[in-house]
């Protein structure tokens, strides 16, 4: 690879690892895989670079990084939420009682954050995109790879049950 | 404008997805419809709850550092994990380690005399540890970054009078990101640098002629766990955060490999 396209990549690209490491940590929901999740994206990213024409390159990062989510989940199918070697990985919530048991005792933020490892991940990933990085309905669209009104649906829907999830408390200290 | 059409649009009203003429329909209906007001201050509240308690991470430095490594084997076109070499570099490498190695021998007699001094072991561990410390700041862990020994042994060629060993144990879980040279004990000396998970480790060395072969002694000190070993003449020093049975069997695979 030239020289200065190889100086272009990090200057577009490198710019958005901590967006990229935000999508990884959500989704795969321990970081170490998030690291290797963004490492090998990068490295994708790095060997598919001629082929991007587009002015987004952080869209694009993200798109790629979701992809490699994806996969590594379906490679790694068994149960993670029992295999905590270090006692550092995040909590697996895997249903919503579980997840308001939690929340009782839980500070405000592990109590939210409970709330969205509660979300299926379709869900999970619009709000990360949205709230966290800020992206546009049209960037979201193409990371997710559906159209800008499933985008909005997808948004709705996940608001509305974190909003359920995290009234009941908050009215109650209220 | 219906309550069913408002509270459609107030994702995107609230995340400034409308056009203007649309925005202000939908606030005109707001201002007469207490249930939709009531949504709209619903997914306000929510979404500002979750932008003030969810975390948007920060890339770990180990990550970037590790992201830097492989860029730079990749955009030199070397490979640098387990994939195939070109020959040509195959065959100037065994040169390379023949002019490497007579730098080390050269300079460990060279430097026989001063590595004499009494008590520099204490004062040794102090420093490696400072090293150690110093490195995880920002932008110190690595003067070359790569993934791949055969750039970064020869980096050292003619920067320090000796050429570290630097053998590959990414296929055993620690992968190599890169190498740089600290001082220490009043010389320059070259420090290789691994990963396990988010962990760095340092392997410092220098010669230390006369010692025999030592066992490594494995101390504790202010949370960091040091091993320091005498292996071929070479003093070695080996620091990290990592738990002390996963850095004694780094040590081991290390010194294995030498």
């Amino acid at each position: 690879m030239a020289e200065q396209n190889a100086t272009r990549f990090e200057q577009l690209v490198l710019p958005h690892l901590d967006d990229a490491f935000t999508l990884a940590q959500y989704l795969l929901r321990n970081q170490h895989d998030a690291q290797d999740a963004v490492q090998e994206s990068v490295l994708r990213a790095l060997r598919y670079f001629d082929g991007f024409r587009g002015d987004d390159a952080r869209a694009w990062l993200l798109t790629i990084v979701r992809n490699y989510c994806y996969t590594w989940k379906k490679g790694h199918f068994t149960d993670r939420s029992t295999v905590s070697i270090n006692g550092d990985d995040t909590l697996e919530i895997t249903d919503a009682h579980g997840a308001d048991d939690l929340a009782i005792q839980a500070s405000e933020s592990e109590r939210v954050r409970a709330a969205v490892d509660a979300l299926p991940a379709d869900l999970r990933e619009v709000i990360v995109l949205r709230e966290l990085s800020e992206l546009s309905y049209r960037e979201i669209s193409e990371v997710v790879g559906v159209p800008i009104g499933t985008v909005m649906s997808r948004l709705s829907r996940a608001r509305n049950r974190l909003a359920d999830a995290l009234e009941p408390l908050s009215k109650r200290a209220g | 404008m219906t309550c069913t059409d408002c509270l459609e649009s107030l994702g995107p009203f609230v995340d400034g997805e409308l056009a203007t003429d649309e925005a202000a329909v939908v606030e005109e209906h707001l201002k007469m419809c207490a249930d939709c007001a009531a949504a709209h201050r619903r997914i306000l509240a929510t979404s500002s709850q979750l932008k003030a308690a969810l975390v948007r991470y920060q890339a770990p430095d180990v990550l970037k550092a590790r992201i830097k490594a492989s860029l730079t084997d990749a955009t030199r076109g070397e490979p640098g994990r387990g994939e195939l070499r070109p020959l040509v570099r195959a065959k100037a490498w065994p040169r390379m380690v023949a002019a490497a190695a007579t730098v080390a021998i050269v300079s460990s007699a060279l430097t026989f005399a001063a590595m004499r001094q009494s008590g520099s072991r204490d004062s040794a561990e102090q420093q490696v540890l400072a090293s150690h410390i110093r490195s995880l700041m920002p932008g110190h862990l690595t003067d070359v970054a790569s993934n791949d020994q055969h750039n970064v042994k020869p980096w050292f060629n003619g920067r320090v009078d000796m050429s570290p060993d630097v053998p590959r144990l990414d296929s055993i879980g620690f992968p190599l990101v890169g190498g740089r040279i600290d001082y220490i004990n009043g010389r320059s000396v070259p420090v290789i640098v691994y990963t396990r998970r988010q962990h760095v480790i340092n392997v410092f060395s220098w010669p230390e002629s006369a010692a025999p072969d030592q066992p490594s002694v494995v101390r504790s000190n202010h949370g960091y766990n040091l091993i320091r070993l005498a292996h071929s003449g070479d003093e070695l020093w080996i620091v990290s955060d990592l738990n002390r049975a996963e850095l004694e069997t780094f040590a081991k695979l290390l010194i294995a490999a030498h």
